[in-house]
């Protein structure tokens, strides 16, 4: 890449620059978010299954995406996963793009979602997110993504894809105690600590994603 | 279209949870269960509007809470059994959930942990619906009418299915014998305490039998090197701790053990990460890299395919030389294990006259088993086979997991044994976070609620299974140690079993044995072929009979555990059949009725009038009452009421202390289940044997745990013509051939052949490439994986996928079993894992199917930074 050649820092500033220009993200009274485990997930993808079926989603829409990261050389090698929906962010990219106001962001919890009434496929936000997280459903021609099973957090549970995770490793929390650590999860073990940013995602910088990792040696950003 | 009504004042958020789910817009379509347009629409038709309210609808979008909640759960044979919840509107099921603590006996939600972990569902079990309401879903009785083979065929009533079948049935007995219907049930898609499809012991296994006709196949596909092993060594197959007691190891020895793809056993996954947190060391001795290796942070030992055995006599003779055997344990329970633990009748014996540590120490044959030894073999470092048996004697307790895969290979049951003797060196047996395994069946459960008698496993023959085809294309011209026909103490001892037709049940066998080419060679000599399933799979397309069967969503029954844990899960009937589907015990008591009359009818299902086959829960509820009440309350001392189980879903045991396999054997000193009662590293069974094709076997065998060469591996001179071991795993997003058709898990995961990433160059075949394999015995094309995470000269292809066929017998889905010989190993195991190919890049067609939506690949990523 040819990042070392740019001003990065000026990049940033535009990028700030041009948000505020054009949105005022919602500041939630408390924002939720998803704290996962690189290490100890074993990639089983029952947690992307479990939407899939909750969502009636067709063959191709994936809400939840486990990513498969491997390196090194044989026979000294490492894997792990990293584990992605939609990271329901402080600053969300994709809402502002919504050329008819379909997508918005809850002020209680800081969930961002789409209006599927209101959504006319063009694909804006998809292009816009840079997690990969809006999903175009070739069939109904409009884009999905999570929601984080709001109404399964309405009625005081957890999301379909949290109470799946067969290793436990995947988990939902106020994005702040998630990150210092306050959080009562078994998805982090008590050695672990949280990290915002791991490799093989995009610049957090972006979009301030309400995503937690514990992250494995060979994916931490130093 | 009708507005459901939602009560959600007491929801303080309701405006905007309205305004979220847009009920008003999305309010449920009232359904109308409609057999015949389900397979059509792959959904549900909506009659009345003549719309379509789909099984797999994004909107209307009922919350959990609208719909209504039934517990069940999966139903067939990946080695595990978690809960499924289903959730649903009149007869469809919207979609599923699992455990979440709410359901046992003072559950709530989120009740989770070690006593009564809950019961999670992986991701096969979440795709369950796809299956049910897949169009490949079987609803109607059909009748072939094209070739066998060719996949043609009409659809016809109950009526005329069965009085065909059961013309052909009476027909195949007078003509042939007893043993002309070969028994080919296995516990593929139907497998609960009532409609169990068994192989040895099933409702088929029952019908034949009591019809009088039944050729049985006895050697278990996935598992039979360990099977013998553990009976020779144990006298038992329980040789299983619970997996709770994973979590105290302080050493994990994981050969060729993958649970993060297999899932086996309820929770064993998440107790080894407990060990994990707890300190304790993975190691992990296989050809991949897999992905527990990497969750369990595991020292990765790459190993030749089909040498652990090898591998294993190198360990036993560093912890040998080094004097670090637990020589009290051995001395209190093995027999041998060395000279001193011989027993007396040895040197009489015709085979029992060696023990273990003399073998090892090369004393008879002048080789002394070194890690040296062993490296040159098995390619693992000298070093290597030395520090990990150096961390396996001095690590207590420490596990060693042997898993199946590496005994379904040539002589597999010297792997399994060799990794018994070690368990056993060590005093690792009995003990909490010491490791027996084997087999790994533990607690154990009440199994059976269908009618058991005298008649529930009668044979006229029985032969190891991948050995029918063999069979039907010789007969009469072969002996039977080339088939491994189990001895019978009558006159018919040693009869070549005479097959002219197949039954399966729940059983996708065709696809799933060996050598499949030769199976399409011998499927053309049968009369009659019936195939019982709820989906038409890749054998359904060979039968000549397809009665559709209901899947357990349609009928009653109750769950076990297949492998560890210890509850039960209640199987209500969740929807009516599909179609015009029934269960197999319906199926099989109206032939027993229409072959027998009210004799063979009552007999077979004693509770059960004529009217069985139209009206079954009274006396399926029956049954599963007096199995409860019985065996489960009586037995197991279980408090609870049937009724107050249907109502809960689940009963999850506690048990009184870890249960840990031969506890009591090595605490109290009561002796082991073998002839001896103890550990028999020589088996008595094995030493005392003069003819050995009068066995089972067949064949000869060492009595105690020996190397022996297997009959192609890397080490061979086949290998010139012939350079990779081919493995064929059991894959993640397939139960075996179960669940192929799922849209959903095949986007996840597509088939593919596994190659080191050197291999790949030297080859010039990148990533995503599609290429050939294969040998003389088939050929199959796939695209290709490559990666570091696989040891050079191997490749991987999961077994499973549904075979498809071009006109050249190319198979164009990459099934392995093109591939693998029909040649098993004396004591049953396999070979599935005992092939050599060669691969190269390819225009021939590959037919992805459901493959062309993978995005599977694109979500691995490199990096080398
Ligand atoms: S929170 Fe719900 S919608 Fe989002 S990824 Fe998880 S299951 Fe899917
Ligand atoms: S269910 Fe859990 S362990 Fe499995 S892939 Fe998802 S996060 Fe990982
Ligand atoms: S492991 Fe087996 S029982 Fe459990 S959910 Fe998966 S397929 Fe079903």
């Amino acid at each position: 890449m040819a990042t070392e050649k740019k001003d990065v820092k000026k990049i940033r500033e535009a990028v700030k620059r041009v948000k505020r220009a054009t949105y005022t993200p919602v500041k939630p009274d408390m924002q939720l978010g998803f704290v996962h485990n690189n290490v100890d997930c074993i990639g089983c993808r029952a947690c992307e299954m479990a939407c899939k079926d909750k969502n009636g989603l067709a063959p191709g829409p994936r809400f939840r995406r486990v990513q498969y990261i491997e390196g090194g050389t044989y026979p000294d090698v490492f894997a792990y996963k990293v584990n992605m929906s939609c990271n329901h962010c402080a600053e969300p990219a994709c809402l502002p793009t919504c050329p008819t106001g379909a997508i918005f962001k809850r002020k209680k919890d800081g969930i961002v979602d789409i209006d599927s009434t209101l959504c006319i496929g063009c694909r804006r936000c998809e292009a816009a997110c840079p997690f990969g997280a809006p999903q175009f459903d070739p069939i109904e021609k409009i884009v999905k993504k999570c929601n984080m099973c709001v109404d399964e957090i309405e009625a005081g549970r957890k999301p379909y894809c949290v109470m799946a995770c067969m290793m436990r490793v995947l988990d939902i929390g106020p994005i702040e105690k998630i990150w210092d650590g306050s959080l009562e999860t078994v998805a982090v073990g008590k050695a672990d600590k949280v990290s915002r940013q791991v490799k093989n995602m995009a610049n957090i910088e972006l979009t301030k994603p309400s995503i937690g990792f514990v992250a494995h040696s060979k994916g931490k950003v130093k | 279209m009708t507005k459901r009504d939602i009560n959600m004042s007491k929801t303080p958020d309701f405006e905007d949870l309205q305004q979220r789910l847009n009920l008003s817009r999305r309010s449920f379509l009232k359904t109308t269960a409609a057999g015949a347009g389900i397979m059509a629409a792959g959904g549900l038709v909506e009659l009345k509007f003549g719309k379509e309210a789909k099984a797999f609808a994004y909107e209307p979008y009922p919350r959990d809470d609208q719909l209504q909640t039934v517990v069940t759960s999966c139903a067939h044979n990946c080695g595990s059994r978690h809960m499924l919840v289903a959730h649903k509107w009149k007869d469809v099921i919207v979609r599923l959930s699992t455990d979440d603590g709410r359901y046992q006996r003072g559950g709530y939600y989120g009740k989770d942990g070690n006593e009564e972990p809950q019961l999670r569902a992986c991701l096969r079990g979440r795709s369950y619906r796809q299956r049910l309401y897949s169009a490949e879903r079987l609803l109607y009785p059909m009748l072939r009418v094209g070739e066998r083979g060719e996949g043609k065929f009409k659809r016809v009533s109950w009526d005329e299915a069965l009085d065909f079948v059961a013309k052909k049935m009476i027909h195949l007995k007078n003509t042939y014998g007893p043993t002309s219907i070969l028994d080919q049930s296995y516990a593929g898609a139907s497998y609960g305490v009532l409609h169990k499809s068994d192989q040895i012991e099933g409702l088929l296994g029952r019908f034949l039998g009591m019809f009088g006709a039944r050729t049985s196949s006895w050697s278990v596909p996935s598992y039979q090197a360990t099977t013998t092993s553990s009976r020779w060594t144990f006298g038992t197959i329980q040789d299983g701790n619970e997996d709770d007691t994973y979590a105290e190891s302080k050493l994990m020895i994981m050969w060729g053990w993958n649970p993060a793809y297999t899932f086996h056993g309820g929770n064993t996954f998440m107790y080894l990460r407990m060990a994990k947190q707890r300190g304790c060391k993975f190691v992990i001795v296989d050809p991949q890299y897999t992905d527990s290796a990497s969750a369990y942070d595991a020292w990765w030992i790459p190993i030749k395919p089909n040498t652990d055995a090898a591998m294993m006599a190198g360990m036993a003779h560093y912890i040998f030389s080094n004097n670090l055997q637990d020589q009290e344990f051995i001395d209190k329970f093995c027999m041998g294990m060395d000279e001193g633990t011989m027993p007396e009748w040895a040197p009489q014996s015709v085979n029992g006259k060696e023990n273990f540590k003399d073998y090892i120490l090369g004393k008879y044959d002048g080789q002394p088993k070194t890690p040296e030894w062993a490296s040159k073999i098995c390619g693992v470092p000298a070093k290597d086979i030395k520090k990990l048996a150096d961390m396996y004697a001095k690590t207590k307790p420490a596990a060693l997991k042997a898993s199946w895969a590496p005994g379904r290979n040539a002589y597999g049951e010297q792997y399994s044994r060799m990794a018994a003797a070690l368990q056993a060196m060590t005093g690792n047996i009995g003990k909490l976070g010491g490791c027996a395994e084997g087999v790994g069946k533990a607690w154990h459960a009440e199994a059976v609620a269908y009618p058991y008698d005298q008649y529930a496993n009668i044979w006229f023959q029985s032969i190891k299974s991948d050995r029918w085809a063999h069979c039907v294309l010789n007969y009469p011209n072969i002996k039977r140690e080339e088939i491994g026909l189990w001895p019978r103490q009558d006159n018919t001892d040693g009869q070549i079993p005479n097959i002219k037709g197949i039954f399966w049940q729940g059983s996708d066998w065709f696809n799933q044995l060996t050598n499949i080419n030769k199976e399409i060679q011998a499927i053309k000599k049968l009369e009659l072929v019936v195939c019982m399933d709820s989906t038409i799979t890749p054998s359904g397309i060979w039968a000549d009979v397809l009665l559709p069967v209901a899947t357990h969503f349609e009928r009653h029954d109750v769950a076990l555990p297949w492998y560890k844990g210890h509850y039960y899960i209640h199987r209500p009937k969740v929807i009516e059949p599909m179609g015009e589907s029934k269960t197999d015990f319906q199926i099989f008591t109206e032939l027993a009725y229409r072959i027998g009359g009210d004799v063979f009818g009552k007999a077979y299902n004693p509770k059960a009038n004529r009217d069985y086959f139209n009206v079954n829960d009274n006396v399926d509820e029956a049954y599963l009452r007096e199995w409860w009440e019985g065996k489960v309350m009586h037995h197991q001392h279980v408090d609870m009421s049937w009724d107050e189980f249907k109502k809960h879903g689940v009963y999850k045991f506690k048990l009184d202390r870890p249960h840990v396999a031969f506890q009591d054997q090595v605490e109290k000193g009561i002796p082991f289940q073998t002839p001896t009662g103890k550990i028999e590293i020589l088996s008595s069974e094995l030493a005392n044997i003069e003819d050995w094709t009068k066995t089972k076997y067949g064949y000869h065998i060492p009595s105690i745990p020996k190397w022996i060469e297997p009959w192609e591996s890397l080490n061979s001179p086949k290998t010139s013509k012939w350079p990779y071991h081919l493995i064929s795993p059991h894959p993640r997003w397939r139960t075996h051939s179960i669940f192929n058709n799922c849209a959903w898990l095949r986007e996840t995961y597509e088939q593919e052949v596994t190659i080191n990433a050197a291999d790949a160059k030297r080859l010039g075949i990148k990533m995503g490439d599609i290429v050939e394999l294969w040998n003389d015995r088939g050929k199959v094309v796939v695209p290709v994986y490559v990666t570091e995470r696989c040891m050079p000269g191997v490749l991987v292809l999961h077994e499973g996928v549904w075979m498809d066929l071009d006109k050249n017998g190319v198979d164009r889905a990459g099934n392995p079993d093109f591939l693998t010989l029909d040649n098993p190993s004396p004591a049953g195991a396999f070979a599935y894992n005992t092939v050599l190919c060669n691969i190269r890049k390819t225009d021939l067609e590959h037919r992805p199917g459901w493959d062309k939506l993978a995005t599977s690949r694109a979500h691995v990523f490199r990096r080398d930074d």
